[in-house]
């Protein structure tokens, strides 16, 4: 359903955890996005969002809402790059086929549990893979969030 | 059947991946590591930067197994899930599949060693929602992880907080630390009220919001002392594995009481 079928009832942001302490308000984004064509893409505190989904399965009217919020977000990658920390975590998905790689410690508690290490991190043809798709769809990206800032 | 680790379970907490091989031979199902499998990847976030990345890794990681793919991740499972629905692939989650194929009653008959806790569950969101992709439980009443925690002769305790949000999903955790810190204390504080003696989890990534999340808490000052455990390391202890094989080197809050209990079970 479109964002223009809201009726502006709140059970979204009543729903939404992280609404309570930051400044994202699912209502009044949708609501300035009727009235004055505001786009969500222009918004910075969709990056609160921690997509749990509430307000998505709540919504009387079926909007996807946190779905929205994600694909605006594309948009704001492109047109600001990754906030915080987020850009490590893509140059470590390209670089080790791992959002969350694995250091030493890790790898030898795998080994005194007698856990096998197949992770593609440790596999050279299938890391070689991931990192290939990853460079393809956003190769820009992470080399500019990594990036220190200006 | 072939188990899928992603980071979290792979990198982080192998005493997950431990356990699942351990209840697995407890019921005589045979489950083998998925090798050349990668990050999944993490739904929200990847697809906060592109979706045709999302779905080809994916694809990458279901193509490599003709197999029913097994998942103990909400993360891994959302991304699986929603790809493999496209391509015909058939992926599981440990909570859910333990449920409905195993059965409560069949759990019960494996547990030899009853733990006769108090816990609070903790779902994570991306377990059931959005609920017309996941099928898996009510989105409003969630009763699996309950159910399952019963079944090794332990309390599922209500809490006030219980249907919150770990906070650090969506890449909140990266992108807006003090936001996901916030949260969780949000969440611990309704925890603490319930006195439990530990949350149980389903998602490597909830776990480890609770567990590093109370570390960082308690650099200012916030200590809760509530120890985090995926329900596959309690199953496992419950039906006789060796509480050291748990893998609990890598949690930062494991109280000397529970694991006591968990040595002791019920006495």
């Amino acid at each position: 359903m479109s964002l223009n079928s809201c009726i502006q009832c709140g059970t979204c942001i009543a729903s939404c955890p992280s609404g309570r302490i930051t400044a994202l308000n699912t209502r009044r984004i949708i609501a300035e996005f009727i009235s004055s064509g505001k786009k969500v893409e222009e918004r910075d505190e969709i990056w609160f969002c921690v997509t749990c989904y509430a307000c998505q399965e709540r919504c009387p009217r079926g909007i996807e809402i946190t779905d929205t919020l994600i694909e605006a977000r594309r948009t704001l990658v492109r047109n600001k790059g990754l906030p915080g920390r987020l850009g490590y975590a893509f140059t470590f998905l390209m670089n080790h086929a791992a959002l969350v790689p694995a250091r030493e410690e890790h790898v030898e508690l795998r080994r005194k549990l007698g856990l096998p290490i197949y992770h593609a991190q440790f596999d050279e043809k299938a890391k070689e893979e991931v990192r290939r798709i990853v460079e393809k769809h956003a190769g820009s990206v992470v080399r500019w969030s990594s990036s220190p800032a200006a | 059947m072939e188990f899928f680790p992603g980071c979290m379970i792979h990198n982080r907490y192998p005493g997950i991946e431990k356990s699942i091989y351990y209840v697995f031979s407890v019921l005589g199902i045979e489950i083998s590591p998925l090798e050349g499998s990668s990050c999944c990847p993490a739904p929200s976030i990847t697809k906060s930067v592109s979706e045709e990345m999302w779905r080809e890794i994916a694809e990458r990681n279901l193509n490599l197994s003709d197999e029913t793919i097994m998942t103990a991740c909400n993360g891994c499972f959302t991304t699986l899930l929603e790809v493999g629905s496209e391509i015909g692939k058939d992926v599981r989650h440990f909570a859910e599949f333990l449920y409905r194929d195993v059965g409560i009653e069949e759990i019960r008959k494996k547990v030899s060693k009853k733990l006769n806790l108090r816990l609070a569950a903790h779902y994570g969101c991306h377990f059931f929602r959005p609920a017309e992709k996941k099928g898996v439980d009510s989105a409003e009443r969630p009763k699996i992880l309950d159910e399952l925690i019963k079944a090794i002769g332990a309390e599922s305790v209500n809490y006030r907080t219980k249907n919150m949000c770990c906070g650090g999903g969506g890449g909140v955790r990266a992108a807006a630390t003090e936001v996901a810190r916030e949260l969780l204390e949000m969440k611990l504080e309704g925890l603490k009220e319930a006195e439990v003696d530990a949350i149980v989890v389903i998602c490597p990534l909830c776990l480890f919001q609770f567990d590093t999340g109370q570390k960082e808490l308690e650099k200012e000052g916030k200590v809760f002392g509530i120890p985090a455990i995926h329900y596959a390391q309690l199953l496992a202890i419950a039906m006789g594995m060796d509480v050291d094989e748990a893998g609990f080197e890598a949690h930062e809050i494991i109280t000397q009481e529970l694991y006591e209990k968990l040595l002791m079970g019920e006495s």
